[in-house]
């Protein structure tokens, strides 16, 4: 019998300090500001006379991908003003869940509930106070807990139910999918990683070969993180857009 | 903050003490590779449970606090400083594209216009040439076709003149045989019945017998 | 590695009993879990893939909305996920 010594869960979630009060995920978020800042800053700086080249066209791409894919397909028209917000918010979480897979960093920053909590937290507040300005307190929460087009009698059923998943599920589901997608990830890379390391290194020669089989998955997984990552930051900005847009635009 | 230290034995605790957390790490009785584990972190609460670790999905008040900062001041550096720069940017090279687009259509209308008068004028030369083509050729007609009457006219006169004269030359062969034939003919019936008969009678009759003769 | 240790041990107390049983819980919350977005995801994107194959020119539309129905459906996955972590790890 062979058995595999699982690290003890936090040794691969919690990161010591580099210095007091800043850890990787710290670190982390702060290169993902610094790094879209240059993006941006080197792309502003470009002429933007002439047809877009390199690090100009990524942006303008991103920013399109942002407009065409996020904005117009929840909000339409009006909501291009949240372009900048949601562009914010994409460049964020990707820039956080793509260091999973980075060498050396091999965190994910969105794998710690600090990050996705906050930002779904952020988002909550933002949509109910969208709402409150755009319909009024009053119109925000007869639109959102007593929806039209329902028999009176099931508004007793109708509203409880409306306000646990307007209220409640929404931001905690916002903020529990990003992170259990990436802290799954992670978990699964370590895994296969750990398993491919041990068995590389079995006594058993025989067992040597066979160790293969979980570094192809480890390869195969990590191309797949590389897919999620990107997908998760597009689906977070989607519901965000959703949600704002839907307390915009109460549906009639 | 404080944090609890639990060290157990088979289940049993047998000791827990309260550090601050900066001396943590000193504590952690892993070994310190990159990123490392802290075996214990900061918890709030002192547990007499038997898990030492803290909640692997419980946030952290340093990681909440630098992810909203990092993110606040992303949000503030893109929504007013670069994200308008770059929009503008985007926004001006797309008008200008869409007036070049514009510009090109009003040359291309125009370059359409310049190729309709082009044709039509074509089509108005044409139209004079095969008009001339049309007249040289009604005149090269008539002139033909005048020469030909002109011509048929001196052949039907040739010809009338020829038969004229043929019939003319016939009438006065058949006069001169006529003649021959009465003479013949009264002295014949002369000889016969000794008188001489009456000449307009002999002329009726040979008349007769060449018309019979000519008809047969 | 030392709560492995633990649970290899012959001596049970009360609380390895309950840890036991949270390790055992947690695969069941998470498998039972999975069901049921599993067909539901299934379910959805075959659908989207008949609709897009059916209007070629919607696809775009489709794939939004479909991303969307993945995202609502496979959170009730990762919340039995959660709980398999809370249950094995709090």
């Amino acid at each position: 019998m062979i058995a595999l010594d699982f690290p003890e869960i936090n040794s691969i979630l919690r990161w010591k300090d580099i210095f007091p009060g800043f850890n990787k995920i710290a670190l982390i978020a702060v290169l993902a500001v610094v790094i879209s800042t240059l993006i941006f800053l080197l792309a502003v700086r470009q002429d933007h006379k002439e047809a877009p080249r390199g690090i100009r066209n990524f942006a303008e791409t991103i920013v399109e991908f942002i407009e065409n894919g996020v904005v117009m397909q929840t909000m339409g028209k009006d909501g291009l003003a949240w372009t900048p917000f949601l562009l914010t918010m994409f460049m964020f979480i990707y820039l956080c869940n793509v260091p999973g897979i980075i060498p050396f960093f091999q965190m994910p920053a969105t794998a710690r509930m600090a990050v996705p909590l906050f930002l779904a937290l952020m988002v909550w507040v933002i949509y109910n106070v969208t709402g409150i300005k755009h319909q009024g307190v009053g119109g925000y929460f007869k639109s959102t807990l007593f929806p039209p087009g329902v028999p009176k009698a099931l508004y007793i059923l109708v509203t409880p139910i409306e306000f646990i998943s307007a209220i409640i599920v929404r931001p905690f589901s916002l903020a529990v999918r990003l992170f259990a997608n990436m802290m799954a990830g992670h978990i699964l890379l370590v895994t296969f990683a750990l398993l491919s390391e041990a068995l590389f290194q079995a006594k058993d020669k025989v067992l040597i070969p066979v160790g293969i089989l979980p570094f192809f998955m480890l390869i195969f997984l990590t191309s797949f993180e590389v897919l999620v990552a990107f997908l998760q930051a597009y689906i977070f900005a989607m519901l965000t857009a959703v949600y704002i847009g839907g307390a915009t635009h109460p549906e009639h | 903050m404080p944090t609890a230290i639990v060290t157990q034995s088979n289940g049993h605790v047998v000791q827990i003490r309260l550090v601050p957390s900066e001396s943590t790490e000193d504590t952690v009785v892993e070994s310190a590779e990159e990123g490392t584990p802290m075996a214990a972190a900061s918890s709030g609460e002192a547990t007499t449970e038997v898990k030492t670790a803290p909640n692997p999905i419980a946030p952290e008040t340093k990681e909440l606090a630098w992810a909203a900062g990092s993110f606040l001041v992303l949000f503030v550096i893109l929504r007013y400083f670069l994200f308008p720069k770059l929009k503008k940017g985007m926004d001006a090279r797309y008008a200008d594209i869409r007036s070049d687009i514009e510009g090109a259509d009003q040359v291309k209308l125009s370059a359409q216009s310049d190729v309709a008068e082009y044709e039509k004028a074509l089509a108005a030369a044409r139209a004079e040439a095969s008009a001339r083509i049309d007249a040289a050729r009604q005149t090269v007609d008539n002139e033909r076709t005048a020469q030909l009457a002109q011509v048929n006219a001196r052949i039907a006169a040739a010809r009338a003149e020829a038969d004229q004269q043929t019939s003319a030359a016939r009438a006065a062969a058949q006069g001169e045989v006529a003649a021959a034939v009465a003479q013949v003919a009264s002295k014949a019936a002369e000889l016969a019945s000794g008188r001489t008969p009456d000449a307009a009678t002999v002329q009726a009759a040979v008349a007769a017998a060449m018309q019979s003769a000519g008809s047969r | 590695m030392e709560a492995i240790a633990r649970l290899v041990a012959a001596e049970i107390t009360p609380a390895e009993l309950k840890n036991n049983a949270a390790a055992a819980s947690a695969g069941y919350a998470y498998g039972l879990a999975a069901i049921g977005p599993g067909i539901g995801i299934g379910y959805l994107v075959g659908k989207s893939v008949e609709a897009m194959a059916r209007q070629p020119e919607a696809a775009g539309m489709v794939r939004t909305t479909m991303f969307l129905g993945i995202a609502f459906t496979e959170a009730l996955a990762l919340i039995g996920f959660v709980v398999f972590i809370l249950l094995k790890f709090a």
